[in-house]
């Protein structure tokens, strides 16, 4: 029983709602603005949340279109409101404009340029990376954002801190393989929150080409950032002068000459990594560890290959001066130490009372 | 010809022989190479010196530093052994003098002299030929330059010095070399440089002789023996 006036008051209620609507929408729109809006995943799903759908690219490869509703949740981007269009900016309409991508690799190197549209640092950094320089020089399988974060898996890189390293041995396999039996590897997979992942010495977005002499000569200081550390290498028993010890020592001076100056010129003098190796670390009393006293002469033998079984000991092992281990310098060291300086300071003192002596007798001279 | 039996008046200085050419070049040679050694050597030990940085500021100017060295140490190597091999030679000839030799006359001297520095004694003891300064800087650096010589080897061989010594010596020869150098240049630039330039200009080494006067003052018991005339006295020492 509806009078044309109670239905008029209807209309105007009906009015009123949406009006409320439409500004509710424009405020919250407003408030989070910066943030893309986000209903398109529901939306994207309906199609492509079916595992068969795919196209034939003109390479003749098979991309499959489907997107997974569960990696989709699982990804850090999802949850946060930050759907497909965020990413896939020219896909806002339906149908979609044509695919121009020859292969899948060509796809996945166009479409990670949309993470700099929130990510502008660390793209940035990429772009000054050892690959992107690959990825210049002509190699397409060069990494970008995507072979190492995931796509639509987003998810954090280090949780866990191991899976860094499992995500750089998708390419690099044999070297994380071997990292993995080295000291750090092992430790890391015991879950050693310590020791350094692949990003630790090589960073993370840019990375640089290790092989370079820049990188060599500034590698020891690399491994100092730990090593030089008193309260961590106290934690697991380690000598934390070794660092300053190895400054001194012949090969250290050499690096510092080299550092000051030239540090692009390639050269030979021994680094860290020379002797106790890069990827192959171990504990110098692992049997297979390049420093273990049964390895070290072949070791020494890379750059000294005249070296007899004597020479080991002409390297003092990163050790402070001590009797029991290195008798001769302890004993050069104690001369140079105690008698010599009494010498010298006997002599010092004995000509600055000649020439307080002199002094006097010529004021006595000179007086009436 | 009576002209001639007018004698003129010369004041005639006398002067004494104190060194002969030999020992004169084999100072000069020790002056030389020692400060070349010196000035190649200072970089190397200080390479974190900016100063060290210009001089070592290529691989180039690394070798060529280094190289000079080695030329001003093979110098000085055989300087050190025409020294030893002539003070050899005139040992077994029996013709060694032994007025370097320290002996306790040095010691009494030595006692002396802190006496006199002290004001606990008014004149200077006499000296023979060397007095005991003079001992004490030739052995100082007769050993200082014995022990860089020695060490000097080793750490520029040490791959062949270690097939027959033990390894340890030659991080303890590169200490031993690199200590000594700075040892033996405080000791040449505080006691040398004053005994012969500032506590009287003594350049017998250049000029191989003494004059009486000096001979009278620095050193009256060699004068003495010398003329068998005792010091005038009365002649400030």
């Amino acid at each position: 029983m509806t009078t044309p006036s109670s239905q008029r008051r209807t209309i105007w209620w009906i009015a009123a709602g949406m009006l409320a609507l439409l500004l509710g929408i424009s405020l919250t729109t407003r408030a989070s603005a910066g943030q893309p809006a986000q209903e398109t995943e529901k939306y994207c799903l309906s199609c492509h949340g079916n595992p068969d759908l795919h196209m034939t690219l003109p390479s003749g490869e098979t991309l499959s279109l489907y997107v997974s509703q569960d990696v989709i949740k699982d990804s850090v981007h999802s949850p946060l409101g930050i759907e497909c269009e965020a990413c896939h900016t020219n896909l806002s309409t339906y149908p979609h404009p044509a695919v121009e991508y020859q292969n899948k690799r060509e796809l996945s190197r166009a479409l990670y340029q949309a993470c700099q549209k929130c990510h502008s640092e660390n793209y940035k950094k990429a772009q000054d990376s050892m690959h992107a320089q690959a990825a210049t020089a002509g190699n397409a399988e060069a990494p970008v954002c995507t072979d190492c974060h995931g796509a639509h898996d987003v998810k954090i890189p280090d949780q866990p801190r191991s899976l860094i390293s499992e995500t750089c041995s998708q390419c690099h396999t044999d070297i994380v393989n071997t990292y993995k039996q080295s000291v750090h590897g092992e430790a890391l997979l015991a879950n050693n929150p310590d020791v350094p992942v692949c990003t630790d010495c090589h960073g993370v977005h840019n990375i640089q080409d290790p092989r370079t002499a820049q990188f060599r000569v500034q590698s020891p200081e690399l491994c100092a950032g730990c090593h030089a550390n008193k309260e961590l290498m106290a934690k697991y028993g380690l000598n934390a002068d070794v660092y300053d010890i190895y400054k001194r020592s012949w090969h250290g001076v050499d690096i510092s000459v080299y550092k000051a100056r030239w540090p692009t010129i390639q050269h030979s003098s021994a680094v860290c990594t020379d002797c106790h190796g890069i990827h192959d670390i171990r504990k110098a009393d692992d049997p297979n560890s390049h420093v273990n006293p049964t390895n070290l002469l072949a070791t020494c033998q890379k750059c000294h290959p005249a070296a007899g079984p004597n020479w080991t000991d002409a390297w003092t092992g990163h050790n402070q001066i001590s009797l029991e281990r290195t008798p001769f310098l302890y004993y050069v060291n104690t001369f140079y130490t105690s008698l010599t300086p009494l010498v010298l300071w006997a002599c010092i003192l004995y000509v600055a009372l000649q020439i307080i002596r002199a002094i006097v007798d010529r004021v006595r001279n000179s007086l009436p | 010809m009576t002209a001639k039996q007018k004698t003129p008046t010369i004041i005639q200085h006398k002067s004494f022989p104190r060194f002969d050419l030999g020992q004169r070049w084999e100072h000069l040679l020790l002056i030389l190479s020692g400060l070349v050694l010196l000035l190649t050597g200072l970089p190397q030990k200080y390479p974190s010196l900016a100063i060290s940085q210009d001089i070592l500021s290529t691989p180039e100017q690394v070798n060529l530093i280094r190289q000079v060295h080695h030329i001003a140490a093979l110098v000085l190597t055989l300087e050190l052994l025409y020294h030893l091999g002539r003070a050899i030679v005139l040992l077994v000839r029996r013709k060694l003098p032994g007025d370097m030799l320290p002996t306790w006359q040095d010691v009494l001297d030595a006692w002396q002299m802190l006496q006199y520095l002290l004001f606990l004694r008014k004149d200077k003891p006499r000296f023979g030929k060397y007095n005991f300064e003079q001992k004490v800087t030739y052995w100082f650096l007769f050993f200082g330059f014995g022990i860089m010589t020695f060490t000097g080897f080793i750490i520029w061989f040490p791959v062949q010095v270690t097939q027959v010594l033990p390894g340890g010596v030659v991080p303890a020869a590169k200490l031993a070399h690199s200590t000594e150098s700075i040892v033996a240049a405080i000791f040449i630039l505080v006691w040398h440089i004053y005994h012969v330039h500032f506590e009287r200009l003594n350049l017998s080494m250049f000029t191989g002789r003494l004059s009486e006067e000096e001979m009278q003052a620095y050193h009256a018991k060699e004068y003495e023996r010398l003329t068998g005339k005792k010091n005038q006295p009365g002649e400030k020492s």
